[in-house]
């Protein structure tokens, strides 16, 4: 445990946004100035103790959106420069996310919502979701494992239709364990 | 689709995200009265459900591959506050845990794949569904309304970007389109497929919520007619930032010498007087229109379905089914 996964969520939340915020603000002439953020980013993620490599191979999935919209304002006058610039504000920005996601449990950031006033049906499907999702990614690759045995050989459409219906099953399988969860949370005296 | 913070100027991102706010404030509300009949743990599971739904990636062209959305699905599903309740559920949790889709533009992507895409996809399937739909009919028009709520999503998508500068509009928004084009017809197959498979196992859970949806095209209009007013709201000083585009349009059009709406252009030029003048007349103005151009089309609707009209009198329609039974 660093010093950074131990600072309270609501701080390290305030300060993502305000610096988010600030670099959402900065016009865009002058946004090759947020990458002045780099290097204090790196002594962030160095004092948490986080690994560069694993925190690249998880930015590289917003890599395709990245570059699609950063070489879609190439077709304006000047593009170049508005492309780079938002490029640098994106990478500095997803970098800053990054530290703020792999040194924040959920709930932490749960504690800091309900103590926001955010709704409590909203806090309270959060945190279902954030128990369940994991159990239900696990049971839908089991799923397409037992599938994958099953099946010797099929056409295109036949994978399709096999997709689907496993998630079908996946819902209906779904709806029946929230049923059972709500009544074990109901005969516990809970909601 | 999930827009990474840095693309969205520091203006759209608060203009959308008190947007969103409204909309899941709203959606919470009308949960909470649902809430005391129970379902709380259905709706956080349903959003695992979602969740879970978009790790499926499917391939279309040139190698590249989309992912399920599902937010017409969860709209057929759930309903449309629950929908956008598990839309904004699984939004969040991506967003702080896997750091897909930024913080800062966490508004806009709550508007673009909760909002929108919920509006649309609910409207689109409970339009095309009818009231006693068989269900045939139901798996269509799930797919239709899948396709519909990506390109919808994808069309807000695209005009926030161009909102804030990152790319001309002409630009992006036909990019943006083709490709959720090709996206939305996998997310059309999957939803239908979904759905047929559920009415195949457990066909009363697509039933459910019947009894909230007596409302439904009251509220549906109510929706439409909100988002409307933010667009035009948000859209406005986009127009007059730059009125070129319009009155090259306009030119193309060869409408040239009126080029501009006759009765609300001297407010757009001059300002509201007595009130206030710049963006926030447009703002108004904007507004303005479109509440006309919504009060027109509803008188024009009711002038021209008086027998649609009649049939929903609650005193009439048992005679009117009897009659044709």
């Amino acid at each position: 445990m660093s010093p950074i996964h131990r600072a309270p969520a609501g701080l390290k939340l305030g300060a993502s946004l305000a610096f988010l915020g600030a670099l959402a603000a900065l016009p865009a002439r002058c946004s090759l100035w947020s990458l002045w953020a780099v290097p204090p980013l790196c002594l962030l993620t160095a004092l948490a103790g986080l690994e560069f490599r694993g925190l690249l191979k998880r930015s590289a999935l917003a890599a395709p959106f990245l570059l699609g919209v950063a070489s879609l304002s190439l077709f304006e006058t000047h593009g170049w420069k508005t492309s780079l610039g938002l490029l640098a504000k994106a990478v500095v920005s997803l970098f800053t996310l990054q530290i703020l996601a792999s040194t924040t449990p959920v709930s932490e950031l749960l504690r800091t919502l309900r103590r926001a006033h955010v709704p409590e049906v909203l806090c309270g499907a959060i945190g279902l979701l954030s128990r369940y999702s994991s159990l239900l990614v696990d049971e839908a690759q089991r799923m397409r494992r037992a599938r994958a045995g099953r099946t010797l050989r099929g056409s295109r459409w036949h994978w399709w239709r096999v997709l689907g219906n496993s998630l079908g099953v996946l819902f209906v399988r779904t709806v029946s364990r929230a049923e059972r969860v709500q009544l074990a949370m109901r005969s516990r005296g809970g909601a | 689709m999930h827009i990474p913070d840095g693309f969205l100027s520091a203006r759209v991102a608060l203009g959308y995200g008190a947007l969103s706010a409204v909309g899941v404030g709203a959606a919470c509300y009308r949960l909470r009265a649902q809430r005391e009949r129970g379902g709380s743990a259905l709706l956080g599971v349903c959003a695992a459900f979602v969740f879970a739904a978009q790790m499926v990636n499917f391939p279309i062209a040139a190698g590249t591959s989309g992912h399920l959305v599902g937010s017409a699905l969860a709209a057929a599903l759930l309903g449309l506050p629950g929908a956008l309740i598990a839309m904004t559920a699984v939004l969040v949790l991506q967003c702080f845990v896997f750091a897909d889709g930024g913080v800062f533009a966490l508004g806009a992507n709550v508007f673009n794949m909760g909002l929108v895409s919920c509006t649309v996809g609910y409207c689109c399937y409970r339009l095309s569904c009818g009231s006693s739909p068989s269900p045939t009919r139901r798996v269509a028009s799930v797919a239709f309304a899948g396709w519909c709520a990506t390109i919808a999503g994808a069309a807000s998508c695209a005009g926030q970007l161009s909102l804030s500068g990152a790319a001309p509009l002409p630009i992006v928004l036909p990019a943006m389109l083709g490709v959720h084009a090709l996206i939305g017809i996998g997310e059309a197959v999957i939803s239908a497929l979904v759905v047929a498979s559920i009415l195949r196992l457990r066909p009363e859970l697509l039933e459910g919520g019947a009894d909230l949806e007596s409302r439904g095209a009251a509220s549906a209009v109510y929706a439409g007619l909100g988002l409307a007013l933010s667009v035009a709201a948000l859209l406005a000083p986009l127009g007059y930032a730059a009125p070129d585009g319009f009155s090259r349009v306009a030119a193309a059009l060869g409408l040239q010498p009126s080029a501009r709406p006759p009765m609300l252009a001297p407010f757009l030029t001059h300002g509201i007087p007595g009130v206030v003048s710049g963006v926030l007349a447009t703002v108004l103005v904007g507004c303005i229109g479109t509440l006309l151009l919504f009060g027109s089309c509803w008188l024009l609707a009711l002038v021209l379905l008086p027998s649609r009209r009649r049939s929903t009198d609650p005193d009439a329609s048992p005679v009117a089914v009897e009659s044709s039974g």
